[in-house]
């Protein structure tokens, strides 16, 4: 067995920036792509809640075949298939960051489509006998209770989709990976390496979800 | 069959397709593989989450805690490039690959396993207690055949989150769909540009998991038919 030499990594500026930065990055694109993710899958759940024609099938094909198809072939499709087809040229990160929405969305509406499906009949009748309008039903009623309901499904897929971002690194965005990946190649510490990255994943996902249950106690929460 | 793909979508059109499904068969035989290891591990992680045994109860928890935890791609730059580094062994990327998928498998399937045993009610395992029988015959005979029907449609929705995770073993060079694509996609052929071989991917991966997907929603809506 080798020896443990995990100071190589610390002791050195260069290597500890690039952990510090790459961290960044991985958080960040992380985060835009859950929001935009969330709004896409906002709006993908509504559409087939709202059964609106032939938008609804294509919504169900597009969550069944992102849900069931890798990330890495999505992302990789992305960053170098479309460039090619269409002709455009995209900072890396960008095409990481469309990559990470399109795949998130996928997720979310599965789970939105399924909480607004869930809500109670009784209380839909109830809001008929009262004449609210169907958009009010959505709203007050339909809306709040299922991101109530839906909010611990939808933060820990939200941080197991986080702990797969680490394919990023591939298409070249300086994420947590690719730091951990130059490391390696320049001081050959693999074990060393890799624990600390895991180490530094972890520590990111712990605090997504702290955050993640302080935005549900400062917003949702105080309805409940 | 190599042939005839060629005679029907002609050059390099076929062979491109050939290689990919044979590819695919790794994939599959890899899922396999970490779907079987995964379970096995997965049976004796639920055994002691559930056991009256602290420490056993204590470990199990670790182990999925920490194996949940750790992002599936450095779990597999731990065993394919970072322990075999520590010890100094030559280890295969089928091997490195296994190890991390049956990891990354037994945590998530023991904690699917854990729910579906907490499905059956307490009294269940107090009335085996009451008729003398040992811990091991109540979850063999009275909790596992009951828990079974809250388990079979997540189980069955996990396997493709590993038909998905096996796509990342390419990392460390192990031969399956992805790694033939990635080499198609970059190798400058008129006919395997990456915007072909991406979506020809994503159809095969596509034509694996969605069975497997619709299978579980129709057990999952079986299951809530019959309680």
């Amino acid at each position: 067995m080798n020896e443990l030499r995990f100071f190589e990594i610390y002791r050195s500026p260069e290597y500890v920036d690039l952990l510090i930065s790459g961290a960044a990055t991985s958080a960040g694109v992380t985060v835009a792509g859950g929001v935009l993710g969330f709004i896409l899958a906002f709006l993908l759940a509504s559409i087939r809640f709202w059964k609106v024609p032939v938008l609804d099938i294509l919504a169900a094909a597009y969550v069944d075949f992102i849900r069931n198809t890798p990330l890495i072939v999505q992302l990789f499709f992305i960053a170098f298939g479309l460039p090619l087809l269409l002709g455009y040229v995209w900072p890396f990160w960008a095409h990481a960051l469309l990559a990470l929405t399109i795949n998130f969305s996928g997720y979310f509406a599965e789970i939105l489509r399924s909480g607004f499906a869930s809500t109670a009949k009784g209380q839909l009748e109830a809001a008929a006998a009262l004449n609210l309008s169907k958009f009010t039903q959505f709203k007050s009623i339909i809306l709040p209770q299922t991101l109530i309901k839906m909010f611990p499904s939808l933060s820990s897929q939200f941080i197991f989709l986080f702990l797969t971002t680490g394919v990023i690194s591939e298409i070249g965005v300086g994420d947590l990976t690719h730091a951990g990946i130059f490391i390696e190649s320049r001081s050959f510490r693999s074990f060393e390496v890799f624990m600390t990255l895991t180490l530094i994943y972890i520590a990111l996902a712990l605090t997504f979800k702290g955050l993640m249950q302080l935005i549900f106690n400062l917003t949702l929460g105080r309805r409940v | 069959m190599k042939d005839w793909l060629v005679e029907i979508f002609g050059n390099p059109t076929g062979t491109i397709i050939f290689q990919l499904l044979d590819a695919s068969q790794l994939t599959i035989y890899l899922s396999l593989i970490a779907f079987v290891g995964g379970g096995v591990l997965a049976l004796f992680l639920t055994t002691m989450r559930v056991s009256p045994v602290r420490w056993m109860r204590s470990l199990s928890k670790g182990y999925v805690w920490w194996f949940q935890s750790v992002p599936l791609l450095m779990l597999l730059f731990l065993c394919g490039l970072g322990v075999p580094h520590l010890f100094d062994v030559q280890i295969t990327p089928w091997t490195a690959a296994t190890i991390a998928l049956v990891l990354f498998t037994s945590a998530y399937m023991s904690e699917v396993w854990r729910g579906a045993v907490e499905s059956v009610g307490e009294g269940q395992w107090e009335a085996g207690y009451a008729l003398n029988l040992s811990f091991i015959e109540i979850l063999r005979r009275i909790i596992i055949p009951q828990a079974i029907k809250y388990g079979l449609a997540p189980t069955v929705g996990f396997m493709v989150q590993i038909i998905k995770g096996t796509s990342l073993a390419y990392i460390i060079g192990f031969q399956d769909l992805m790694l033939i694509g990635k080499r198609w996609a970059n190798a400058p052929v008129p006919g395997s540009e990456p915007f072909i071989i991406y979506p020809l991917m994503a159809v095969m991966y596509f034509c694996i998991c969605y069975p497997l997907a619709i299978y579980a929603r129709r057990l999952e809506t079986k299951s809530i038919q019959r309680t």
